[in-house]
C-alpha cells in the first residue's frame, strides 16, 4: 500500500488509536486537537504531526498541512464539529477522501457526500450491530 | 411569515419577541429549557427543547413550511450546520447564521450561507462612533463593510461636481435630496447649497471620505 498523508481532527481515544494504527502501517499522520494534553502522549510517535489548535478553523488546518493530505478523518466527539471539518476539507481544501465519525446515530442523515463526507462511521451503530449479531447467534443456534 | 429561531440567548430571545410582536408565527428552539425565561411575556410563539440540527426537532418546528430561519446559538459550528440544513435540505428562502469568529463568517459566506458576525459589526460601529461621531450613519451594509451616511453638503463642495466626492469602489454619492425632491446624481451633477447627500463608503475608506469633506481626522 502506498504511503498516505492523513490528517485526523480530534485526539480522543478513537483519534489516537486510529493515528497509531495508520502510523504503524507506514503512513504519515497529522493529529489536530484543541487540547494540548490530549496530544501529549502521542508526541513521541507523531513528532511534528501533533498540532494543537481548533481543527474547525481554516487557518489551523492550513498550517497543519491539509493542502497535502490525501485523507482527512473528522473524529471529534461533536457531530457539528465533524461536519464543519468535512465541509472545509472538501469544499475549501479539495481533499480527495473525507471520513467522518457520527457520534449521535440520529445525526447520521447529515453525513452525506453533499456535505463533504465520503464515508461516515458511527461507533455506536457499529457496536450495536455487532452485539445484535452475537445475540441473534445465541437465540438461533445454527 | 413562519420563522424558526435556534438559540434562546439574548439575541435569540430579543429577535423572537420582536418578530412575535409584529404578528409573525415564531418557533424558538434551545437545548436548555431554562433559556426560555429570557423571552418576554408578549411572546406568543412556540418553544421547543432540543438540538437545533436534530431533524425531528426541525420538522416539529415546521421547517418544511418555514419562510425564514435564524440560527443564533452561541456555537458557530452548530449555527453553520443548522443553516446548511435549512438551505440545502429544506430550501428555506431566508436563512441567516450568527457567526462570532470573523474568519469563519467569511469562510461560511463563501459556502453560500448568509452570516452576521456580531464581532465585526460591533467593532466597526464602535470604530465609527469613535473616529467619526460627526457623520450621521443611517445604515451599515453586510458585516459593516459598507456604511451609508446622510448629511448636508459642506460649503466647500457647493458648486463642485459629484466626481469630487467619488472614489471608485470606495466612496459613492448614492442620492441627493434637493428642495424636498430626491434624485440619483451622475458624476457631472453639481452640488447646490442645502443639498442633503446620501453617501456610501467602504468602512476602510471613511478617512478618505472625511478628508474630502474637510472634516478633521
Amino acid at each position: 500500500m502506498p504511503q498516505l498523508r492523513v490528517l485526523i481532527v480530534g485526539a480522543g481515544k478513537l483519534g489516537r488509536q486510529t493515528a497509531k494504527l495508520l502510523i504503524n502501517a507506514g503512513n504519515h499522520v497529522i493529529l489536530v486537537d484543541k487540547d494540548p494534553a490530549a496530544l501529549h502522549e502521542m508526541k513521541d510517535i507523531l513528532g511534528d504531526g501533533a498540532v494543537s489548535g481548533d481543527g474547525c478553523e481554516p487557518t489551523v488546518l492550513e498550517k497543519a498541512g491539509i493542502g497535502q493530505a490525501q485523507v482527512v478523518i473528522a473524529a471529534t466527539g461533536h457531530d457539528e464539529d465533524n461536519l464543519v471539518v468535512a465541509e472545509l476539507a472538501r469544499r475549501i481544501f479539495d481533499v480527495p477522501r473525507v471520513i467522518a465519525r457520527v457520534n449521535r446515530p440520529e445525526n447520521e442523515w447529515l453525513f452525506t457526500p453533499q456535505r463533504g463526507v465520503d464515508v461516515a462511521f458511527s461507533p455506536a451503530t457499529l457496536v450495536a450491530k455487532m452485539v445484535e449479531e452475537v445475540v441473534d447467534r445465541g437465540a438461533s443456534p445454527s | 411569515m413562519h420563522i424558526i429561531i435556534i438559540g434562546c440567548g439574548r439575541v435569540g430571545a430579543r429577535l423572537a419577541s420582536l418578530l412575535s410582536r409584529a404578528g409573525h408565527s415564531v418557533v424558538i428552539i434551545d437545548r436548555a429549557p431554562g433559556a426560555f425565561r429570557r423571552l418576554d411575556r408578549s411572546f406568543k410563539g412556540a418553544k421547543i427543547v432540543g438540538v437545533g440540527f436534530d431533524r425531528k426537532v426541525l420538522l416539529d418546528a415546521g421547517i418544511d413550511r418555514a419562510d425564514a430561519l435564524a440560527t443564533v446559538s452561541s456555537g458557530d459550528n452548530t449555527n453553520f450546520v443548522v443553516a446548511s440544513i435549512a438551505v440545502e435540505d429544506y430550501h428555506v428562502p431566508r436563512v441567516v447564521a450568527r457567526i462570532a469568529d470573523p474568519l469563519r463568517a467569511e469562510m461560511y459566506s463563501r459556502l453560500g450561507i448568509t452570516t452576521i458576525s456580531a464581532t465585526l459589526w460591533a467593532s466597526a460601529r464602535i470604530h465609527d462612533l469613535i473616529v467619526s461621531p460627526d457623520l450621521h450613519n443611517v445604515l451599515t451594509v453586510g458585516s459593516a463593510d459598507v456604511q451609508l451616511y446622510e448629511f448636508e453638503v459642506p460649503v466647500r463642495l457647493v458648486g463642485r461636481t459629484v466626481s469630487q466626492l467619488t472614489l471608485p469602489a470606495e466612496v459613492s454619492v448614492v442620492a441627493i435630496t434637493r428642495k424636498g425632491r430626491g434624485f440619483i446624481p451622475v458624476l457631472g451633477s453639481s452640488f447646490e447649497p442645502y443639498d442633503r447627500l446620501l453617501v456610501a463608503a467602504q468602512t476602510g475608506s471613511i478617512g478618505k471620505l472625511r478628508a474630502m469633506l474637510g472634516l478633521p481626522d
